[in-house]
Protein backbone atom coordinates (compact mmCIF):
# COMPACT_ATOMS: atom_id res chain seq x y z
CA UNK A 1 0.00 0.00 0.00
CA UNK A 2 1.35 3.58 -1.14
CA UNK A 3 1.33 5.71 1.59
CA UNK A 4 0.71 9.60 0.85
CA UNK A 5 3.40 12.07 -0.30
CA UNK A 6 4.04 14.31 2.82
CA UNK A 7 5.72 17.51 2.18
CA UNK A 8 7.82 17.27 5.36
CA UNK A 9 5.20 19.15 7.89
CA UNK A 10 4.62 18.28 11.60
CA UNK A 11 0.84 17.20 10.84
CA UNK A 12 1.33 14.81 7.59
CA UNK A 13 3.88 12.79 9.51
CA UNK A 14 1.55 12.84 12.93
CA UNK A 15 -1.92 12.69 11.01
CA UNK A 16 -1.50 10.75 7.71
CA UNK A 17 -0.53 7.43 9.40
CA UNK A 18 -3.37 7.11 11.09
CA UNK A 19 -5.29 7.29 7.79
CA UNK A 20 -6.66 3.66 7.69
CA UNK A 21 -7.69 3.83 11.43
CA UNK A 22 -9.87 6.87 10.66
CA UNK A 23 -11.07 5.52 7.59
CA UNK A 24 -12.47 1.73 9.48
CA UNK A 25 -14.22 4.23 12.43
CA UNK A 26 -15.85 6.23 9.91
CA UNK A 27 -17.11 3.39 8.08
CA UNK A 28 -18.37 2.17 11.58
CA UNK A 29 -19.91 5.03 12.55
CA UNK A 30 -21.46 6.03 9.42
CA UNK A 31 -22.25 2.85 7.87
CA UNK A 32 -21.14 3.87 4.67
CA UNK A 33 -18.28 4.45 2.61
CA UNK A 34 -19.05 7.35 0.69
CA UNK A 35 -19.80 8.70 4.02
CA UNK A 36 -17.14 7.63 5.67
CA UNK A 37 -14.49 9.15 2.95
CA UNK A 38 -15.95 13.00 3.44
CA UNK A 39 -16.21 12.29 7.32
CA UNK A 40 -12.33 11.24 6.64
CA UNK A 41 -11.91 14.14 4.93
CA UNK A 42 -13.41 16.89 7.12
CA UNK A 43 -11.59 15.20 10.14
CA UNK A 44 -8.26 15.79 8.69
CA UNK A 45 -9.09 19.64 7.35
CA UNK A 46 -10.10 20.35 11.15
CA UNK A 47 -7.51 18.66 12.47
CA UNK A 48 -4.46 20.46 10.66
CA UNK A 49 -6.72 23.71 11.27
CA UNK A 50 -6.25 22.94 15.08
CA UNK A 51 -3.06 21.88 15.03
CA UNK A 52 -1.99 24.35 17.41
CA UNK A 53 -4.29 22.56 19.70
CA UNK A 54 -2.44 19.11 19.75
CA UNK A 55 0.75 18.32 22.42
CA UNK A 56 3.42 16.93 20.19
CA UNK A 57 4.25 13.91 21.81
CA UNK A 58 0.53 12.76 23.12
CA UNK A 59 -1.46 9.95 21.07
CA UNK A 60 -2.36 11.11 17.72
CA UNK A 61 -4.73 8.96 16.91
CA UNK A 62 -6.72 9.17 19.99
CA UNK A 63 -7.06 12.98 19.48
CA UNK A 64 -7.96 12.23 15.72
CA UNK A 65 -10.57 10.01 16.49
CA UNK A 66 -11.66 12.11 19.09
CA UNK A 67 -12.02 15.25 16.38
CA UNK A 68 -13.75 12.33 13.91
CA UNK A 69 -16.34 11.46 16.39
CA UNK A 70 -17.29 15.14 16.80
CA UNK A 71 -17.57 15.56 13.65
CA UNK A 72 -19.73 12.52 13.11
CA UNK A 73 -21.97 13.63 15.93
CA UNK A 74 -22.61 17.42 14.98
CA UNK A 75 -22.67 16.89 11.18
CA UNK A 76 -23.23 13.60 10.26
CA UNK A 77 -25.41 11.86 12.38
CA UNK A 78 -28.99 12.75 11.30
CA UNK A 79 -30.45 12.83 14.60
CA UNK A 80 -29.19 14.20 17.81
CA UNK A 81 -27.83 12.27 20.13
CA UNK A 82 -30.07 10.17 22.28
CA UNK A 83 -29.52 9.77 25.59
CA UNK A 84 -28.86 6.03 26.79
CA UNK A 85 -31.94 4.53 27.39
CA UNK A 86 -31.22 2.82 31.34
CA UNK A 87 -32.74 -0.32 30.16
CA UNK A 88 -29.70 -0.39 27.57
CA UNK A 89 -27.31 -0.35 30.38
CA UNK A 90 -29.15 -3.10 31.96
CA UNK A 91 -28.75 -5.57 29.73
CA UNK A 92 -26.73 -8.60 30.75
CA UNK A 93 -26.23 -10.54 27.31
CA UNK A 94 -25.28 -14.34 27.95
CA UNK A 95 -21.59 -15.88 27.84
CA UNK A 96 -21.74 -17.23 24.97
CA UNK A 97 -18.63 -19.47 26.60
CA UNK A 98 -20.92 -21.50 28.36
CA UNK A 99 -22.68 -22.57 25.38
CA UNK A 100 -19.74 -23.39 23.23
CA UNK A 101 -17.30 -25.05 25.98
CA UNK A 102 -19.00 -28.62 24.86
CA UNK A 103 -18.96 -28.24 21.02
CA UNK A 104 -16.24 -25.16 20.39
CA UNK A 105 -14.33 -24.16 23.43
CA UNK A 106 -11.97 -22.81 21.38
CA UNK A 107 -13.80 -20.56 19.58
CA UNK A 108 -12.94 -21.57 16.31
CA UNK A 109 -15.98 -20.35 14.62
CA UNK A 110 -15.52 -16.66 15.38
CA UNK A 111 -12.70 -17.43 12.42
CA UNK A 112 -15.11 -19.42 10.38
CA UNK A 113 -17.35 -16.23 10.08
CA UNK A 114 -17.05 -14.46 7.01
CA UNK A 115 -15.68 -11.02 7.51
CA UNK A 116 -18.43 -9.13 6.17
CA UNK A 117 -20.80 -11.10 8.16
CA UNK A 118 -18.93 -9.79 11.23
CA UNK A 119 -18.70 -6.18 10.80
CA UNK A 120 -22.63 -6.14 9.76
CA UNK A 121 -22.52 -7.71 13.21
CA UNK A 122 -20.64 -4.88 14.56
CA UNK A 123 -22.55 -2.48 12.97
CA UNK A 124 -25.91 -3.85 14.67
CA UNK A 125 -24.58 -2.96 17.74
CA UNK A 126 -26.62 -0.31 19.65
CA UNK A 127 -24.37 2.78 18.78
CA UNK A 128 -23.11 3.23 22.31
CA UNK A 129 -21.66 0.17 22.87
CA UNK A 130 -20.38 -0.25 18.91
CA UNK A 131 -18.14 3.08 19.19
CA UNK A 132 -16.58 1.64 22.16
CA UNK A 133 -15.73 -1.85 20.79
CA UNK A 134 -14.75 -0.35 17.77
CA UNK A 135 -12.37 1.87 19.71
CA UNK A 136 -10.93 -1.33 21.94
CA UNK A 137 -10.88 -3.90 20.43
CA UNK A 138 -10.49 -3.18 16.63
CA UNK A 139 -8.39 -0.13 16.99
CA UNK A 140 -6.56 -0.45 20.07
CA UNK A 141 -7.63 2.28 22.44
CA UNK A 142 -6.83 1.73 25.61
CA UNK A 143 -10.04 2.60 28.58
CA UNK A 144 -8.03 6.01 29.60
CA UNK A 145 -7.79 6.84 25.80
CA UNK A 146 -11.47 6.10 24.87
CA UNK A 147 -13.28 7.87 27.99
CA UNK A 148 -11.36 10.97 26.95
CA UNK A 149 -12.23 10.49 23.39
CA UNK A 150 -15.88 9.98 24.54
CA UNK A 151 -16.02 12.46 27.11
CA UNK A 152 -17.61 9.26 29.56
CA UNK A 153 -16.08 7.76 32.97
CA UNK A 154 -13.56 5.08 32.46
CA UNK A 155 -16.11 2.58 34.48
CA UNK A 156 -18.64 3.47 31.55
CA UNK A 157 -16.40 2.41 29.08
CA UNK A 158 -15.64 -1.28 30.70
CA UNK A 159 -19.02 -1.45 31.16
CA UNK A 160 -20.64 -0.80 27.74
CA UNK A 161 -17.59 -2.49 25.77
CA UNK A 162 -18.00 -5.97 28.24
CA UNK A 163 -22.21 -5.79 26.94
CA UNK A 164 -21.33 -4.94 23.36
CA UNK A 165 -18.45 -7.75 23.47
CA UNK A 166 -21.40 -10.08 24.71
CA UNK A 167 -23.39 -9.20 22.53
CA UNK A 168 -21.56 -9.47 19.55
CA UNK A 169 -20.70 -13.07 20.63
CA UNK A 170 -24.09 -14.06 20.79
CA UNK A 171 -25.10 -12.55 17.30
CA UNK A 172 -21.70 -14.07 15.72
CA UNK A 173 -23.06 -17.60 17.63
CA UNK A 174 -26.63 -17.02 16.77
CA UNK A 175 -25.22 -16.91 13.15
CA UNK A 176 -22.97 -19.84 13.31
CA UNK A 177 -25.56 -21.82 14.64
CA UNK A 178 -28.04 -20.98 12.03
CA UNK A 179 -25.27 -21.42 8.99
CA UNK A 180 -24.06 -24.80 10.70
CA UNK A 181 -21.11 -23.63 11.36
CA UNK A 182 -21.70 -24.95 14.66
CA UNK A 183 -24.72 -27.46 15.70
CA UNK A 184 -27.39 -25.57 18.01
CA UNK A 185 -27.34 -26.62 21.86
CA UNK A 186 -29.68 -29.03 22.97
CA UNK A 187 -30.54 -26.76 26.03
CA UNK A 188 -32.86 -23.70 25.71
CA UNK A 189 -31.45 -20.20 25.27
CA UNK A 190 -31.44 -18.45 28.76
CA UNK A 191 -29.99 -20.99 30.94
CA UNK A 192 -26.33 -21.18 32.28
CA UNK A 193 -25.21 -17.78 31.98
CA UNK A 194 -21.64 -17.14 33.66
CA UNK B 1 4.31 -16.27 43.51
CA UNK B 2 1.19 -18.06 44.77
CA UNK B 3 -1.97 -18.91 43.41
CA UNK B 4 -3.76 -16.58 46.18
CA UNK B 5 -6.99 -15.32 44.12
CA UNK B 6 -9.92 -17.64 42.97
CA UNK B 7 -12.09 -18.47 39.91
CA UNK B 8 -14.13 -15.50 40.80
CA UNK B 9 -11.66 -13.10 41.43
CA UNK B 10 -9.77 -14.68 38.23
CA UNK B 11 -13.05 -14.19 36.31
CA UNK B 12 -13.70 -10.36 37.00
CA UNK B 13 -10.48 -9.44 35.92
CA UNK B 14 -10.20 -11.20 32.84
CA UNK B 15 -11.46 -8.31 30.63
CA UNK B 16 -9.02 -6.40 32.00
CA UNK B 17 -6.09 -8.51 31.98
CA UNK B 18 -6.82 -9.30 27.96
CA UNK B 19 -6.75 -5.74 27.60
CA UNK B 20 -3.33 -5.66 28.99
CA UNK B 21 -4.71 -2.74 31.68
CA UNK B 22 -4.10 -4.10 35.02
CA UNK B 23 -1.16 -3.33 37.49
CA UNK B 24 1.74 -6.04 36.60
CA UNK B 25 1.09 -7.47 40.19
CA UNK B 26 -2.46 -8.11 39.43
CA UNK B 27 -2.07 -9.20 36.29
CA UNK B 28 0.60 -11.86 37.49
CA UNK B 29 -1.97 -12.92 40.25
CA UNK B 30 -4.42 -13.49 36.81
CA UNK B 31 -1.52 -15.65 35.16
CA UNK B 32 -0.55 -17.92 38.51
CA UNK B 33 -4.50 -18.73 38.56
CA UNK B 34 -4.58 -19.57 35.04
CA UNK B 35 -1.81 -21.73 34.81
CA UNK B 36 -3.06 -24.13 37.07
CA UNK B 37 -6.78 -23.59 36.73
CA UNK B 38 -8.11 -25.45 33.17
CA UNK B 39 -11.34 -24.08 33.05
CA UNK B 40 -10.83 -20.43 34.13
CA UNK B 41 -7.27 -21.00 31.02
CA UNK B 42 -9.75 -22.22 28.20
CA UNK B 43 -12.19 -19.40 29.09
CA UNK B 44 -9.19 -16.84 28.76
CA UNK B 45 -8.26 -18.64 25.61
CA UNK B 46 -11.32 -17.85 24.00
CA UNK B 47 -12.14 -14.74 25.12
CA UNK B 48 -8.54 -13.65 23.48
CA UNK B 49 -9.43 -15.55 20.15
CA UNK B 50 -12.43 -13.23 20.05
CA UNK B 51 -10.58 -10.48 20.38
CA UNK B 52 -8.02 -11.64 17.94
CA UNK B 53 -10.43 -12.05 15.46
CA UNK B 54 -12.02 -8.75 15.71
CA UNK B 55 -8.06 -7.03 15.57
CA UNK B 56 -7.81 -9.36 12.22
CA UNK B 57 -11.23 -8.40 10.91
CA UNK B 58 -10.82 -4.50 11.40
CA UNK B 59 -6.93 -4.65 9.97
CA UNK B 60 -8.18 -5.89 6.69
CA UNK B 61 -9.88 -2.71 6.07
CA UNK B 62 -7.76 -0.33 5.08
CA UNK B 63 -8.27 3.38 3.59
CA UNK B 64 -8.43 3.31 -0.05
CA UNK B 65 -5.54 5.03 -2.04
CA UNK B 66 -7.90 7.22 -4.05
CA UNK B 67 -9.22 8.64 -0.86
CA UNK B 68 -5.65 9.38 0.65
CA UNK B 69 -5.07 11.24 -2.69
CA UNK B 70 -8.18 13.10 -2.31
CA UNK B 71 -7.06 14.22 1.45
CA UNK B 72 -3.69 14.67 0.75
CA UNK B 73 -4.85 16.85 -2.03
CA UNK B 74 -7.26 19.17 0.34
CA UNK B 75 -4.77 19.19 3.05
CA UNK B 76 -2.32 20.59 0.57
CA UNK B 77 -4.52 23.17 -1.05
CA UNK B 78 -5.51 24.22 3.13
CA UNK B 79 -1.62 24.38 3.10
CA UNK B 80 -1.20 26.32 0.31
CA UNK B 81 -4.25 29.15 1.17
CA UNK B 82 -2.23 29.69 4.51
CA UNK B 83 0.79 30.41 2.67
CA UNK B 84 -0.57 33.01 0.53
Amino acid sequence: MAEPTTAGRPFDAEALPHLDALYRVALRLTGDPTQAEDLVQDTMLKAYRSWRQYRPGTNAKGWLLTILRNTFINDYRRRKLEPVATDLEAIEPHAIYRRVEDVDPEGTFFSQIVDEKVLEAVDALPPEFREVLVLSDMEGLSYAEIAESLAIPVGTVKSRLFRGRRLLQTALYQYAVETGIIPAREAPMGQSDG
Amino acid sequence: MGDSINCREAHARLHDFLKRELTPELAAEVEAHLEHCRPCFREAAFEERFLLMLREKAAGTCCPDRVKARIVAALHAEFQAEDG
